[in-house]
């Protein structure tokens, strides 16, 4: 995630996280962002967003500011709105920080509390916070992710509501919609996706291109999803058995307690092996939550920014042949030639502008997504033979402690 | 069942151990006595039943007992015995099928026949075994092992059909069952006593079929009365308190309840486990069809590749996975259930000790009542009347002395069988421990190497 190519095939502007060195050349027109910090109260999380930059628009070189979620989703709906950058794919909003599993478990290892021994209830309480805290970095790299990819697209970078975004010290006193808002938000979503269906069905496309990319992302934003669900499930089943070991090696110490003889020092091991497995396991599961599901799911986001994308051209393609058919039809009537002939002409170079960049976005989503998926499968591969010797090495160990006697 | 054969010395010899074997041995060791009649019981029933076979008569390996108690080694401190049970064939149709289980015996314990023999047995055939050595030795206190389940449904299901239930469920069922029945006999072997037994040594040689143990089927008339037994003796267990003088019986049955209970809870979580992998599994399988199927809309030819070969890596893992399951059921969650089998034959002993306390304080009331009877007749002249009374009290005193040494030798035995109880169970646990890690080691070495393959795979693809 430290890496975003920009999408008119520039070369790649290389994002660097703070640990590393900031030896980067700062081009006249960089503009580099990340999430230095965040912090996590109650129902919130506040992300630190921290901006270098010698763009000259900005007033300082390098500043911070605290943004929470709902100012994101703000930044988002801001560049999908503008009709600018209709031709372009709109970098999917990052998904709202969920510590609601993470809390709705606490509570009920709070509740639970009598029933188990106290080192049991430790255990599982350092599991639940490590779970906490793997989902808050989770999505600190999502927010951030969604950041880095606005500001390496060429255009996105110079909108204004990011410059804004990046730099107004005040909170955006961005409220969060109120009903009617999602009212309405949710009725134009329906009337998009009945026109989209319109449309697929009405609207001929004689490009070629751009019919094969219908179809194809049609197909793989489904399937992904999919993918992405079934992997969501075996990740969590992959979780469920790590957290079940951690159950039998207390089962285990109950029973090495009120046996006296040297089977307990037997027990004893099979326990520190149980325990340390199941750390393993939970890393492996965690892992491959990180490298395949949300590597997946990331472009389940991506690929419907994309069908969106095609959609707004479609529809700039059916306003196109409407104008087409009144600009003919008021020649016919001799009647406004010249307000028809205008309009035409704006939705003619409309489409093209559209076409021209979906074009190139979409091309670069194809190169973005093989690279980015293929270094995910790569990582994990990594991973997973990490761990998976790290597992032996435990086994063998603990196989001699226990054949020692 | 008494029948009396010749040894080669002419004396006439019980082939079962009846009351009053034991009766005439009181001034000897009872171990030592019980040890040497087992041992020179076999070559007597060798004659019985293969007449063309010559009678091995070896001499048995009988411990030097000196008097006193001595520890009951594990057998095969000079012998080695290993048995294994394969998986078991169909025989006949319909219902009136049953399956046969191949035993083979490796032994070089000499008073065996042979070194290596091979049998088939049914599963009524070791429950019928098990029947036999109950009767025989629980009373004395020998911790009989427990024979596996009858699971009545599980067996109709087998005869039926195979394809109603699905392969996995009797695959399942099958291997549980070969599983229990192999412990079974290697346990019961590898008890001193219960080794020697004429029963167990005909179940492992006699190379043709045994007779029906009719008795053991769940819905006989013998099946009926043990269940009544059975109730009457939970009652009997709920409702007699007995006075506890030996405070070792005290602790021990503590110490036993509490190993019990908490064997149940493990074994129920480890049973969580293994059913939590299986889950894994299957999530792990239908991944890698839904990664199969994105993979034929993918649209860079290399990367469909990539995708394919990860469909085909994660339906490995998920058998490895499998394998793990294995792991977890059999050495850990079926090896519990046996041992906690194995502490309700313990129980069973001490319960046993529990009646023989019972018949031993029924006789001395008896006596005092002959006697106080005896009394009065004297008093009132009735000589007669007195002289029957006072043969009464000499019978019954006979019968105090000899409930008496029963319940001491009971308690005796159980000590030592307790003992040698608590050795094996360190053993066991210890190996199984070690089996179940080293189960485990093979499937993460495996799933390295499919790991390491893959990322080959994955790194070419441009």
């Amino acid at each position: 995630m430290d890496e975003a190519l920009a999408p008119n095939g520039n070369t790649p502007v290389m994002l660097t996280k703070p640990e590393r060195s900031d030896t980067v050349d700062l081009s006249d027109n960089a503009l580099q962002v990340d999430i230095s910090d965040a912090l996590s109260e109650r129902d919130k999380v506040k992300f630190t967003v921290h901006t270098k930059t010698n763009i000259r628009e900005f007033k300082k070189q390098e500043f911070s500011v605290i943004r929470q979620h709902e100012e994101f989703v703000w930044l988002h709906d801001r560049y999908e709105e503008n009709d600018e950058y209709a031709g372009y794919i709109i970098p999917p909003a990052p998904p709202r920080p969920d510590f609601e599993s993470s809390r709705e478990k606490l509570q009920k290892l709070g509740e639970g509390e009598g029933s188990m021994s106290a080192d049991e209830f430790k255990k599982m309480k350092q599991e639940l916070e490590a779970e906490y805290l793997a989902t808050f970095k989770k999505t600190v790299a999502v927010h951030e992710m969604f950041l880095q990819r606005l500001v390496s697209h060429p255009v996105f970078k110079n909108d204004h509501n990011l410059h804004v975004f990046l730099e107004y010290e005040q909170d955006l006193s961005v409220r969060g919609k109120n009903r009617k808002e999602k009212i309405e938000d949710f009725w134009k979503s329906f009337t998009k996706s009945t026109d989209e269906i319109l449309l697929s069905t009405t609207q001929k496309d004689t490009d070629d291109f751009f019919e094969k990319e219908k179809h194809f992302l049609v197909a793989f934003h489904e399937h992904l999803k999919d993918a992405t669900y079934k992997a969501d499930k075996m990740t969590r089943a992959h979780k469920d058995v790590a957290d079940s070991m951690l159950k039998v090696a207390s089962q285990l110490a109950q029973l090495s307690a009120m046996d006296v003889s040297p089977l307990e020092e037997c027990f004893q091991k099979l326990i520190d092996y149980l325990e340390k497995s199941r750390k393993l396991e939970s890393r492996v599961s965690s892992d491959e939550d990180l490298k395949l599901s949300d590597s997946f799911r990331y472009y389940v986001h991506e690929t419907a920014a994309a069908k969106d994308l095609l959609y707004r051209r479609m529809r700039a393609l059916a306003d196109y042949e409407a104008a087409n058919k009144a600009l003919d039809k008021s020649r016919i009537k001799h009647k406004d030639i010249q307000a028809a002939e205008y309009a035409q002409q704006k939705a003619c170079e409309n489409f093209q502008v559209i076409s021209d960049k979906a074009r190139d976005d979409l091309r670069s989503l194809k190169s973005r997504r093989i690279i980015t998926m293929k270094k995910s499968l790569v990582d994990m591969c990594d991973l997973e033979i990490k761990h998976a010797q790290g597992h032996i090495t435990l086994l063998k160990s603990s196989l001699s402690l226990l054949q020692e006697e | 069942m008494s029948e009396t054969v010749e040894d080669s010395s002419g004396q006439p010899f019980s082939r079962v151990e009846s009351d009053e074997d034991i009766f005439k041995e009181t001034k000897e060791d009872l171990t030592s006595s019980l040890f040497k009649s087992a041992m020179s019981n076999p070559a007597d029933k060798e004659i019985d039943l293969n007449d063309d076979e010559s009678p091995s008569v070896s001499q048995p390996i009988a411990p030097t007992t000196a008097g006193g108690q001595e520890p009951l080694n594990q057998a095969g401190s000079e012998g080695y015995i290993k048995i294994s049970v394969a998986e078991p064939k169909k025989v006949g149709d319909g219902m009136s099928s049953y399956l046969v289980y191949r035993v083979v015996t490796r032994t070089n314990i000499r008073f065996f026949s042979k070194q290596e023999m091979v049998v088939t047995r049914r599963f009524s055939d070791f429950l019928g075994l098990h029947t036999k050595l109950m009767e025989k030795y629980l009373h004395k206190g020998r911790i009989v092992p427990p024979a596996p389940d009858k699971n009545l449904v599980g067996t109709t299901k087998l005869v039926i059909s195979q394809q109603v239930t699905g392969e996995a469920n009797t695959a399942d069922f099958v291997e549980k069952r070969r599983w229990a029945l192999e412990r079974y006999l290697n346990r019961t072997a590898s008890h001193p006593i219960l080794q020697a037994d004429p029963d167990f040594r005909e179940f492992l040689e006699l190379e043709s079929e045994l007779p029906r143990a009719t008795n053991t089927s769940a819905i006989s008339g013998a099946g009926v009365l043990r269940l009544f037994n059975r109730v009457g003796e939970t009652v009997n267990k709920m409702t007699f308190k007995m006075e506890e003088a030996d405070s070792w019986f005290e602790e021990k049955t503590q110490q036993i309840e509490a190993l019990d209970a908490q064997l149940r809870r493990l074994q129920s979580s480890t049973e969580a486990l293994a059913l939590q992998r299986k889950e894994l599994a299957q999530t792990t399988s239908t991944f890698a069809k839904s990664a199969a199927l994105l993979s034929t809309c993918e649209e860079h030819e290399n990367f469909a590749k990539a995708l394919v070969q990860l469909s085909e890596l994660e339906e490995k893992i998920q058998g490895i996975h499998m394998e793990q399951v294995h792991a977890d059921f059999f050495l850990l969650c079926e090896f519990l259930k046996d041992y906690i089998g194995l502490i309700g034959a313990v129980k069973d002993t001490f319960h046993e000790r529990v009646k023989a306390y019972q018949t031993w304080q029924h006789a001395q009331g008896m006596l005092v009542k002959k006697r106080e009877s005896a009394e009065k007749l004297d008093s009132a002249g009735r000589t007669e009347r007195a002289g029957s009374a006072r043969d009464d009290v000499l019978e019954w005193e006979v019968k105090v002395e000899r409930a008496r040494e029963e319940f001491e030798a009971i308690s005796r035995t159980i000590k030592q069988e307790f003992d040698r109880f608590e050795l094996s169970r360190i053993k066991d646990f210890k190996h199984a421990f070690i089996s179940y890690l080293e189960a485990l080691l093979e499937s993460q070495q495996k799933l390295v190497k499919q790991w390491e393959d893959y990322a080959i795979q994955v790194k070419q693809i441009e």
